[in-house]
């Protein structure tokens, strides 16, 4: 396939506005500022571009959400708070062309009728804050932004929003709570952020790959993005791969192609000839999948079959040398860290999980601890949370213990008791001198 | 008004009405901890799952509002699973150290963990504890111990919507997230111990309180906050005769859930006592001799008729019944000029339940219930003037109606003249008065005050009286009878309302029956100035 989000890749100064000009872009923003707002939004939905941030919601549906007849202001957020540990794929985007996510947040906006953007990105993306302060003002410049963009009459105005490095604040809804100010909580919902979202006002949430695919979709049709990769899932993605691969990295390919493929004719196969023992398709928070799946397409819904979800297309490839419970504790480690703290069951159960897959790992397991672990899971995730981090920690529970559940129990037919603490015995002291309890 | 059905109960209820109010409409109890009915609602506890019919996944019942013919579960086998559940979770990390909990007794993670929890965990490994923050005095009433804390934010939501002052924050993140001040100063607003009060657990406990008794001995009693004007409605819990506290009885006409500190902490003052029989002064000795009630009326009226312009100085903190007393047979029937003196005071504000604030006119629990019976009023000047104004008996119903009046200058000013002193504890005025009456305390009295707003309320009897102490009523009661005014000396409270009902307009068609089912019955033809700030 030829690419399309990467197509600036290898080009010299690929970041600057002329580089991007030359290669055509802003030509997208031209044609639709011809277009009625409406009509963008047609299209997006014809092309059926579902979000590239992880939940997979078609992105022309959720700005048709947006009340065009509301009195309040709309604002438009582009996340790029790329915290799943796996996934990097916004992160090159910005890298690699950040004009052509400038140009898919100006059309965006236009199609909801936001007359301010946010680009909300983590604290630890210093240089990829800078690269887009820089693409920004660079827009800023050639009236791509700004009041009255192109003679229009259309003003749209674009920060850079850096967060201070939550993974939680990557949620749609804590994300706008750290835009307002506030502690990035997720909020109940409903109502959705669409009709109440940053400030109080309508408001769209799009991943930095959705919004990066939207120029595209104006420029060459919905119908030329359908035809890429197979039905209700088209369009090209990026895939994150990391692991013991040869050649780990991002790479652009349509929505539908195995894992196989991808581990094999991309990544140039498994690092030093070892079998794949499992792979984790979507980002660490999606459920792992062992290696006789790895025939599975790499799109939403074929995913979801097998059991897992694609998620931000994080692939985390995993060969037989893998520990699966240090891996299930690397995990957990994460997500009791990254727990918000302000719902009982993922606050408590995120952290009671991780002590105990540590306990079984240090070797002191113990035949219950697999029905604690469940009953975790059970409880923590679909809809007893109020945000989905509750899933995202008890996904790998569940499947770790369903596909390795036996490494596990050998861990535990191994363990010895855990060491009892012993309280310390104090010296008393009477009138006659000190002695021994 | 929408029609819901909770557990085959059908209720009627409001639009908007979440499903624990209308289930609490329906006499059915949904667990909450992050809920109060005061406070904003987050829903993250997570222990009030109900489940709809007809709907997948249960639902938060505090943050779901009801729709026309929706049928609610709140007893079925998922809720229970899903409760249990989430009792485990919340349980896991708490030191369980009920036997030394000062929250013991009133504490909801006990209550719902015998109802709705398992009896017995799956976790055996070390528990989260925050070294430091067990035993943390963060302000000047309230004690922290963050090891019991749930993390439902109610004392966080209370400083931001309630007190306006977001001096409690929550810190860090995750498993390990606790309650702090802001900046870490210290947790001092007006109202801070009510933080202590929403907080279901012992993980704030006002410090005044703790350990000064186990709640479920306490005897809780109805009654009205003795500190100003507003009248906030409490619940005054005493132990063998001993007042122990003062926590806010929900009104949403007064103070709505909340009680400012000031008045919170004048519970400890309602057990002070030197007076404990009438007496009269010894012109021989410094030491007072003591008599009986019958000896003290006879005393009085001896004194009384020793001169011709009598004095009377009437408290505006006494309840109405005493009041519209001191009027028939000091005013009417002996022909004493009455004076109630009136002090501004400090000046005290409150929510009530539409959050909006009320505040104080002055520092007398029942100076609406005097002007609205007929008695004059006048501040401090009036009540020196009126003072000067004579030389004959004065009597002094009670010796603190006003702070001018415990002071020395007004035991000099007023030394020599045949003096009766109704009163608790001992002032100047009261050390050389002709005949001092003991005065049986707020705990001790049973009347009905009117708050500033108009409002008349009951405040029941805690226990009888100590020694030979009466309320003012009483006590002019049995002057009454000896003086001939026509007064049974054996009236109850009850009746003595009943005759103010009759007599007073503003009073008109007032029973205790609606004084005890209403927030407070508005007086007649009073106007509604709410002091809403």
């Amino acid at each position: 396939m030829e690419p399309i989000l990467l197509r600036a890749r290898g080009e010299t100064n690929s970041r600057s506005i002329s580089t991007y000009l030359r290669l055509g872009g802003y030509g997208a923003l031209k044609k639709a500022f011809i277009m009625d707002p409406a009509a963008i939004r047609e299209e997006v939905k014809n092309s059926g571009l579902r979000g590239r941030g992880g939940a997979g919601f078609p992105a022309g549906v959720k700005w048709g959400f947006v009340p065009q007849d509301s009195p309040k202001p709309k604002y438009l957020i582009c996340n790029a708070d790329e915290s799943e540990p796996g996934t990097f794929k916004d992160r090159e985007i910005i890298h690699v062309d950040p004009h052509m996510l400038i140009e898919g947040i100006i059309i965006a906006s236009y199609a909801i009728s936001a007359n301010t953007a946010y680009i909300y990105i983590r604290g630890e993306f210093v240089e990829e804050a800078r690269i887009l302060e820089q693409a920004i003002a660079e827009a800023y410049k050639k009236k791509y932004l700004g009041k009255n963009i192109l003679t229009t009459g259309y003003d749209l105005d674009l920060y850079v929003h850096r967060g201070a490095g939550a993974y939680i604040c990557g949620e749609e809804t804590a994300l706008i709570e750290s835009i307002e100010g506030k502690r990035g909580l997720p909020r109940l919902k409903p109502p959705f952020p669409a009709v109440v979202g940053v400030f109080g006002c309508p408001t769209v949430v799009n991943n930095v790959e959705t919004l990066a695919c939207v120029p595209h979709i104006i420029e060459r049709g919905a119908a030329w993005f359908a035809s890429i990769g197979r039905p209700r899932n088209t369009g090209p993605k990026l895939f994150c791969v990391s692991g013991h691969v040869n050649r780990p990295g991002v790479y652009e390919l349509p929505l539908g192609v195995t894992f196989r493929e991808i581990i094999e004719e991309h990544c140039g196969g498994m690092r030093d000839g070892k079998a794949l023992k499992a792979f984790i398709p979507g980002g660490s928070s999606a459920p792992v999948l062992p290696a006789d799946k790895v025939d599975t397409a790499a799109d939403f819904d074929a995913v979801a079959e097998a059991g897992s979800m694609l998620g931000s297309g994080g692939l985390i490839v995993m060969d037989e040398t893998v520990d699966m419970v240090w891996a299930l504790e690397n995990l957990l480690t994460f997500y009791a860290h990254e727990s918000c703290g302000q719902c009982t069951p993922c606050r408590e159960g995120s952290d009671w999980a991780l002590d105990v897959v540590r306990r079984i790992r240090r070797g002191h397991g113990r035949p219950e601890d697999i029905e604690t672990l469940q009953r975790i899971a059970r409880y923590a995730s679909q809809g007893m949370t109020i945000c989905p981090l509750g899933d995202a920690f008890c996904g790998p529970i569940t499947s770790f213990l369903n596909h390795f559940g036996h490494e596990f129990e050998a861990y535990i037919e191994a363990a010895t008791p855990a060491p009892r603490k012993k309280l310390p015995i104090l010296p008393v002291r009477s009138g006659r001198g000190t002695f021994g309890l | 008004m929408v029609t819901v059905t909770i557990d085959g109960h059908e209720v009627q209820v409001a639009e908007g009405t979440n499903i624990v109010e209308a289930a609490g409409k329906a006499g059915i109890e949904v667990p909450t901890y992050c809920y109060h009915p005061g406070l904003s609602v987050v829903g993250q506890c997570r222990i009030c799952f109900v489940e709809i019919e007809g709907q997948p996944r249960l639902v938060t019942a505090c943050s779901t509002p009801v729709a026309d013919g929706m049928s609610v579960l709140t007893g079925s086998e998922r809720v229970k699973e899903a409760r249990a559940a989430v009792m485990e979770f919340l349980l896991e990390n708490h030191p369980l150290d009920c036997p030394v909990c000062d929250q013991a007794g009133e504490c909801y993670l006990q209550d719902y963990s015998f109802e709705h929890g398992l009896d017995t965990t799956h976790m055996v490994d070390e528990r989260r504890t925050f070294p430091g923050f067990e035993r943390r005095l963060i302000g000047p009433h309230v004690v922290q111990n963050q090891n019991r804390c749930i993390q439902c934010t109610r004392c966080v939501r209370f400083t931001q919507e309630i007190s306006e002052t977001s001096d409690l924050t929550m810190k860090a993140r995750g498993n390990h997230s606790y309650i702090d001040t802001f900046n870490s100063e210290p947790y001092d607003n007006p109202w801070s111990a009510c933080a202590a009060d929403v907080c279901p657990v012992g993980a704030l406990t006002v410090k005044e309180f703790r350990f000064r008794a186990r709640v479920w001995h306490l005897e809780e009693t109805p009654s009205i906050c003795p500190g100003c004007s507003i009248g906030c409605n409490i619940s005054l819990g005493n132990l063998k005769g001993i007042v122990h506290r003062f926590v806010p009885r929900h009104n949403p006409e007064i103070n709505g859930w909340w009680m400012c500190d000031y008045g919170r902490f004048l519970a400890e003052g309602l057990n002070d006592r030197d007076i404990e029989q009438p007496s009269r002064a010894d012109a021989q000795s410094e030491e007072r001799a003591e008599m009986s009630w019958a000896e003290a009326i006879d005393e009085v009226a001896r004194l009384i008729a020793t001169g011709s312009d009598v004095q009377a100085v009437v408290s505006a903190n006494l309840p109405n019944e005493a009041l519209l007393l001191a009027k028939k047979v000091l005013a009417d029937h002996l022909g004493a000029r009455v004076l109630t003196p009136i002090n501004d005071g400090e000046k005290h504000k409150i929510k009530n339940a539409q959050r909006q604030w009320i505040g104080s006119v002055d520092s007398h629990a029942n100076s609406t219930g005097a002007r609205l019976i007929g008695l004059p009023t006048g501040d401090q000047d009036a009540l020196v003037k009126f003072l000067e104004s004579s030389n004959g008996p004065l009597i002094v119903l009670d010796n603190r109606a006003h702070p001018w009046l415990a002071t020395d200058a007004a035991a000099a000013a007023l030394k020599g003249r045949p003096l009766i002193v109704l009163a608790r504890t001992h002032t100047p005025l009261s050390r050389h008065a002709a005949v001092v009456l003991p005065l049986a305390s707020w705990a001790e009295t049973e009347g009905t005050y009117t708050s500033s707003t108009g409002r008349v309320q009951l405040a029941q009897r805690a226990f009888f009286p100590k020694a030979g102490a009466k309320p003012a009523a009483e006590a002019l009661l049995l002057l009454g009878a000896r003086l001939e005014a026509g007064t049974d000396p054996n009236l109850t409270p009850r009746a003595m309302f009943e005759e103010l009902a009759a007599e007073v307009p503003a009073f008109a068609g007032m029973t205790y029956r609606r004084l005890a089912g209403e927030p407070g019955v508005p007086a007649l033809g009073f106007e509604e100035v709410a002091h809403v700030g």
